[in-house]
Parts: structure tokens; C-alpha cells; sequence
């Protein structure tokens, strides 16, 4: 062997060697982020820039996948299977439950207590959804609230003040329709839609027919209440025909564009529509009015169903990365730029922002108060993966349309549901 | 000569060729083994364990997530037992039936229609052919669109020409509901019908058609003793192709109502989603659409043996 050739060979092995042992860069460190595309791009693309900023300022490549709440759990189903959650993953607010039920989250109660240093507490209405067993498992990122929207000029024609109770609502609804203004103003959709199922756990909480206990513990629904609850959002469709049969079929966005048309009244839904009217400039823009949900016999029980939360999955590799990136997005300027951004969607669960003048208008204070009254699924008891599944099968849904639709009895409907929600309680316990 | 047929394929002279290219028996069969190694590993991973694997989550308690616990039926008396399954299968039932029925009648008339040559035929048929091509998410979301309460051509047309007064709730309302997941699919399918029927029927000889003629067969008559004898076995596998589809129909019935209005169009395919991936349910999710399978295999094994039957005579 030459003198030469040694020399080379020598110096190739030095330099692998050096290449071998040299610290990880920045570019090495992969994480990979999955996020909700919701109804406001300005809003997803603040998110979307954050996120790099984020990830650049921990040193890592941060690779972004979006859903929406319709093909959500066909991800996650598939990712829970195979093991292949992301490092950070935005969950909604069944998510934390179920993932945190079968191991698969990291706790997270040291980030939390990060993120409230900056932030404030955490409202206690969201730990239901994100703490068990004492410990934290995601870290609540946002809530859309479900508000009441409503036409004032329709609403002034027939010499109402806007409605506080599910009955004003329908009597309103009556003389709308009488006056000849709209055929069908009474746009609440009892169907397999967020719009359907959000109302619908309102409803039966705000009269007192919850399913669980504190500690939730399925103990059936209270028949009378229930009932009481169905007479009167049922006579819509029924009796009154204040609403179509064809808003049982509505999509997710149906009911915006149904208000937008001018065809309805009254309908529940995330502040979107706000969105899409200010930023079309759209003429019923003038007569768009919002207020807090419909109360009941026993107060004002909101679901807080649209709560997106940051999880970190066992799965992910890189949890430090993610931890430091889910700590960089919930950082005050971060989330205050993309709260101001997000056209009032993106309600804080946190108290100093909550409490932040952006809430300070007329819309404003709705919403805000709204996230503030709001239970977690499965209340009064926290989020169970059994809670999970009661939204998930539509089952209260089911139950309005059971009398809608096939014409059985109230009654026979509640009989049907708490069967329904029994078998699930059984069958999912709480690890 | 008997000697030579008995004689060992083995030392049966084969092809001529260099001697290293020659093969015993032993080595042409272990060759055969290897060339359709590939296929039978595809066949085996894409289609063979998947299938096997759907049959085993449905003897189980499966939920996303947690292992698989073996229950035999359970799964399947469940469901039986289930007031709400009973209602998604009778869907199923009239979901497929319904969509069949319509889309062999209008293929028909298509094909017979088609069938002369006559000006602009050619083009007439690649235009029919468009709702085969177009993808079945935008004919569901566009049907959607047809059929909605306010702004669907459908009542905005019907009204306009006096025929209705309100709109009609065909999404919400429970037989018109399926109603229109039927016409939605019908629309979607018939031209697979038609194009299969109309290519059957140009096979059929035009001196049968003469022969009919000349003995005085009206043109009913010789559609129904010519033409339909000609092409029964292409109707009877086209028939069930499209029996099989439909069974599995999931993106029309999805995207126009999720099953709704209550359960009024929930079918096998929709329900099983809502089983499997809303409720985590696989196991429950698996038996569901197992429940189609015994249909399915009734028919393929009622089309083959048909088909069989039918061979010598052809």
C-alpha cells in the first residue's frame, strides 16, 4: 500500500468519524404537527406562520397536516392503529379523552402550568376535557362557541325582543311565519352535525336531564326531563312547521348559507357566519344579530363541544421539540396574534385573554361569555371516552328525530336513547 | 402406441435447446411455482388477508385502540337483535333493489335506442357516458345541490312552472329521501348499463334480425325473442356488478344525507363508517358489513352456475 493511499484512507475514516459524532442540527429535528382547517383560512394561516416561527426558534422542521372536523377521526382512527400519531396533535374536545384512556398522551401538566404562568388559570369549565386522574393530558388551545344567531329586522317586523328560552324562540318563529316573512324560520338541525349535537346537549342539560353524576357515572337520563325537553323543540317540525324536514339534512355549512339566503330566522352556529358576512360585505350584515344560547328550567348549561386542544402523543419522538413548540404557540404574543386574527372564533380557554379587550365589542362579549358558560362533554362529570361515543353515535340526535321523523312518542325516543347510552357506559369504563 | 402414452412424461423428449436451458419436470413446476409467486403474494396480502382479517374483527370485541377480544357471533346477535341494524339492512334492501330495477330499465332503453345507426350516435353515446366518468363525490354533492329545499333546480324548476307551490323537503323527508339517494345512484350507473347492453346486442347477428323480420316480428317482438335472449348472460353479470356496487354504495348516500333524516337512508356501508370510525367500534363495524357478504356470494354463485348452464348451449 502507497504512502499516499494511507494517507487517504486515513483521512476518510477521520472524517467519518467526525461526521458521525457530530451533534444533531437543527434541520435532523423533524416534528410533525396535525391541525382542524376551520371556516377562517386568515385565521389557519396565522396558525400556519406561527407554527415555522415556532419551529424555527426551537430548532426544528416542523411538517403541518390539517383536517376537518369531518374526516378527523378517520385519521386519527387510522394513526391510533398503526401507532403513527403526530409529535403535536390538535385534538378536539373528545379527543384528549380517548387518546388519554388508552395510554397513548404524554402529561402534560408541567406544560400547563407553563402556559398559565403567561396566560392566566385555565377556566375551570375546560379541565373536564383535558385533566384525569389529577393530571393534565393536552393543553386547551381554543373554543368555537355555538351562538344564536338571529335577523333583528325580522324579529323588530314582528315585534319581538330577541329570545332568551327555547319556547320564545318558537312562538317567535310562529309570527314570523304568520306575517308571511319566511316559511320556515326555525333553523336548528337535529342531525349528525356539530349544529345538531351541541344544541342538543344544551338543551337537555339546561332542563336538568344530564345522564351521569359528578364523578361521571352513567346514572340514566331523568325521563321527565328529557321529555320536557323534546315538547319543546320537537313542535318546530311537528305541529308548528316552523321548521323544513330538509334542515334534518343539512350539512355543517348549510345552515350559514341558509341564513345568509335569508331563509331563516334563527339558527345555532360557531362565529363563522360573522366571518362571511363581514368579509363578503354582505347585505344582511345590518340585520345579523347574536345572543347566548336558549336557557332552560334550570339555567344556562352550554356544551362546550368545539374545544380544540394541543395533545402530545406517546408516539411522537420528538417530545421535547414538541413540548417547546405547543409552549412557543400558547406563548402571549403568539396566541394573541392568532386570537385577534381568527374574526372572533378563536376563543381562549385561559383567563387573562378571555378577559382581553379584542372581547371587548357587542359580538364580542357574547361569544366570550358564552365559552365562559360552557360545560365540557359528558357533563357534570369530566369527558369520558363514553361521553366521546354519546356525541360521537348521535344518540341525542337520534332521539329528536326519532319523534320527528318515525313519529314515536317522547317518551318511547328517551326510553330508546338511555338504553343506547347505557350500553355504551357499560361497555366503556374509565381506565 | 399404448406403449408411447404410458411412457413417463418425464422422458418424453422436450423442446430442443442448449442443455443447460433444458428442465426436468421437478424444475418446470418449481419454475411455475416461482413466476406466479409474485401475483399469488399480491393476491394473498391485497385482497386474501384483509379479507380473512375482516372476518376475524367481526368475531370480536374490538374497539380502536385496545387488543381484540374473540366473541364468537356476538357481534352478529347484536346486531340482529338491533331494532336500528334491522332498519339499516331493509335500507340496504331498498337502497339496492331500487337503484337495480331503475338502472337495468333506462340501460335498456338506452341501449335499444342507441342501437341504430343513425346520425350523431357516436357522440350521443360518449355524452351519456359523462355521469360514469364524473366522480361520484361531485354527482353526490351536485345532487345535493338539485335537490336542496331553496336553491335545487329541481323545486326552483317545478315551481317556476306552476307545478308546485312550496318546495318539497326531498332530503328531509324520510321516503323522499331515499328517493333521492336512489336517483342520485341511477343517474350515476346507467350508463354502464346501457354501454355494456348496446356493445352485447351489436354482437347479436343481423341475419337473426332478418329472419325475424321476414316472419313478421314486430320490433317488441324481436327485442324479446331476439336481442334480450342474445345478451342475457352480459344482463346477468353486468346485473351483478352493479348489485355488488351498490351494496357497497358509501360516498352518495354519505355525502347527500349521512343516513338521515333519523336513520331513514343509513345503509351497510354508512352505518359501518359510523360504527367503525365515529364510535371506534371496529369489531361491531366489521359485522355490519359482513352482513351483505352472504347476499353477495348468493348471487355470484347464482350468476356463475347460470352462466355455466349456458356455455355448451352458446
Amino acid at each position: 500500500m502507497s504512502k499516499a493511499f494511507r494517507w487517504i484512507l486515513l483521512s476518510a475514516g477521520v472524517l467519518a468519524l467526525a461526521l458521525a459524532l457530530q451533534p444533531a442540527s437543527a434541520a435532523d429535528v423533524k416534528v410533525t404537527l396535525w391541525r382542524l382547517k376551520t371556516y377562517i383560512p386568515p385565521a389557519d394561516k396565522i396558525l400556519d406562520t406561527s407554527i415555522q416561527e415556532c419551529g424555527k426558534k426551537i430548532g426544528a422542521e416542523v411538517t403541518i397536516q390539517t383536517y376537518t372536523f369531518d374526516d378527523m377521526w378517520t385519521r386519527y382512527t387510522a394513526a391510533i392503529e398503526s401507532k403513527t400519531l403526530p409529535d403535536v396533535a390538535e385534538l378536539d374536545a373528545v379527543g384528549p379523552a380517548r387518546l388519554a384512556n388508552l395510554g397513548r398522551l404524554s402529561d402534560v401538566s408541567d406544560l400547563v402550568g407553563t402556559v398559565t404562568k403567561e396566560l392566566g388559570d385555565l377556566a375551570q369549565n375546560a379541565e373536564g376535557a383535558v385533566k384525569f386522574g389529577g393530571k393534565f393530558y393536552a393543553v386547551p388551545h381554543y373554543a368555537i362557541p355555538l351562538i344564536l344567531f338571529y335577523r333583528k329586522d325580522l324579529l323588530e317586523k314582528v315585534g319581538a325582543q330577541p329570545p332568551d328560552t327555547w319556547e320564545a324562540i318558537n312562538e317567535i318563529s310562529v309570527k314570523i311565519k304568520k306575517a308571511g316573512l319566511q316559511d320556515f324560520p326555525q333553523g336548528f338541525p337535529w342531525n349528525r352535525t356539530g349544529d345538531g349535537y351541541d344544541p342538543a346537549m344544551s338543551l337537555l342539560w339546561s332542563y336538568g336531564a344530564a345522564w351521569v353524576d359528578k364523578s361521571g357515572k352513567f346514572i340514566g337520563i331523568p325521563k321527565d326531563k328529557a321529555v320536557q325537553a323534546i315538547k319543546v323543540v320537537t313542535p318546530a317540525y311537528v305541529t308548528d312547521k316552523t321548521a323544513a324536514f330538509d334542515y334534518l339534512s343539512w350539512s355543517g355549512s348549510a345552515n350559514n348559507e341558509a341564513f345568509m339566503a335569508g331563509k331563516i330566522a334563527f339558527t345555532p352556529n360557531g362565529p363563522s357566519i360573522l366571518f362571511q358576512e363581514d368579509s363578503t360585505k354582505h347585505p344582511l350584515r345590518k340585520d345579523t344579530a347574536i345572543k347566548l344560547m336558549p336557557k332552560g328550567p334550570v339555567g344556562r348549561n352550554l356544551a362546550l363541544t368545539f374545544v380544540m386542544n394541543w395533545g402530545i402523543p406517546v408516539d411522537g419522538k420528538q417530545q421535547k421539540e414538541a413540548r417547546a413548540l405547543v409552549a412557543c404557540l400558547m406563548s402571549k404574543e403568539k396566541f394573541t396574534t392568532y386570537m385577534t386574527g381568527s374574526f372572533q372564533q378563536a376563543v381562549p380557554l385561559f383567563k387573562s385573554l378571555i378577559n382581553h379587550e379584542y372581547w371587548n365589542t357587542r359580538d364580542g362579549k357574547v361569544i366570550a361569555e358564552t365559552v365562559k358558560l360552557g360545560r365540557p362533554v359528558g357533563w357534570p362529570g369530566p369527558t369520558t371516552p363514553a361521553a366521546a361515543e354519546v356525541v360521537s353515535s348521535n344518540v341525542l340526535t337520534d332521539m329528536m328525530t326519532r319523534v320527528i321523523v318515525d313519529k314515536v312518542t317522547p317518551e318511547k325516543a328517551v326510553e330508546e336513547a338511555d338504553k343506547r347510552i347505557k350500553e355504551i357506559y357499560d361497555r366503556l369504563p374509565i381506565k | 402406441m399404448s406403449k408411447i402414452l404410458t411412457q413417463p412424461a418425464a422422458t418424453v423428449p422436450r423442446a430442443a435447446g442448449p442443455a443447460w436451458f433444458r428442465v426436468n419436470r421437478v424444475q418446470e413446476r418449481l419454475l411455475g411455482y416461482a413466476l406466479i409467486a409474485p401475483i399469488a403474494l399480491l393476491i394473498v396480502a391485497l385482497i386474501a388477508y384483509p379479507f380473512l382479517n375482516a372476518i376475524w374483527l367481526s368475531l370480536t370485541e374490538k374497539m380502536v385502540g385496545y387488543p381484540a377480544h374473540f366473541v364468537g357471533l356476538k357481534n352478529y346477535a347484536t346486531l340482529y337483535e338491533s331494532p336500528r341494524f334491522r332498519i339499516v339492512a331493509w335500507n340496504s334492501v331498498v337502497y339496492t333493489v331500487g337503484s337495480i330495477s331503475a338502472k337495468l330499465v333506462i340501460g335498456m332503453v338506452m341501449a335499444v335506442a342507441l342501437q341504430k345507426a343513425v346520425r350523431g350516435n357516436q357522440l350521443l353515446r360518449g355524452f351519456l357516458l359523462l355521469p360514469w366518468v364524473i366522480p361520484t363525490v361531485v354527482i353526490a354533492l351536485t345532487w345535493r345541490w338539485l335537490l336542496d329545499l331553496y336553491r335545487g333546480l329541481f323545486n326552483v324548476g317545478l315551481h317556476d312552472l306552476g307545478i308546485i307551490g312550496a318546495g318539497i323537503h326531498w332530503l328531509g323527508n324520510p321516503d323522499l329521501a331515499m328517493l333521492s339517494v336512489i336517483m342520485a345512484n341511477v343517474w350515476r350507473g346507467f350508463p354502464f348499463f346501457g354501454v355494456s347492453f348496446l356493445a352485447a346486442m351489436q354482437t347479436v347477428p343481423q341475419d337473426l334480425y332478418d329472419a325475424a323480420s321476414v316472419d313478421g316480428a314486430s320490433a317488441w317482438q324481436q327485442f324479446w325473442r331476439v336481442s334480450l335472449p342474445s345478451i342475457k348472460g352480459v344482463v346477468a353479470i353486468v346485473t351483478l356488478l352493479s348489485t355488488i356496487w351498490t351494496l357497497n354504495d358509501f360516498n352518495i348516500v354519505y355525502i347527500m344525507t349521512r343516513g338521515g333524516p333519523g336513520a331513514a337512508t343509513h345503509i351497510f356501508a354508512t352505518y359501518s363508517y359510523e360504527l367503525g370510525i365515529q364510535s371506534q367500534r371496529w369489531g361491531m363495524a366489521m359485522a355490519a358489513s359482513m352482513y351483505s357478504l352472504p347476499v353477495i356470494a348468493l348471487l355470484i354463485v347464482f350468476v356463475v352456475r347460470y352462466l355455466h348452464r349456458e356455455e355448451p348451449a352458446s
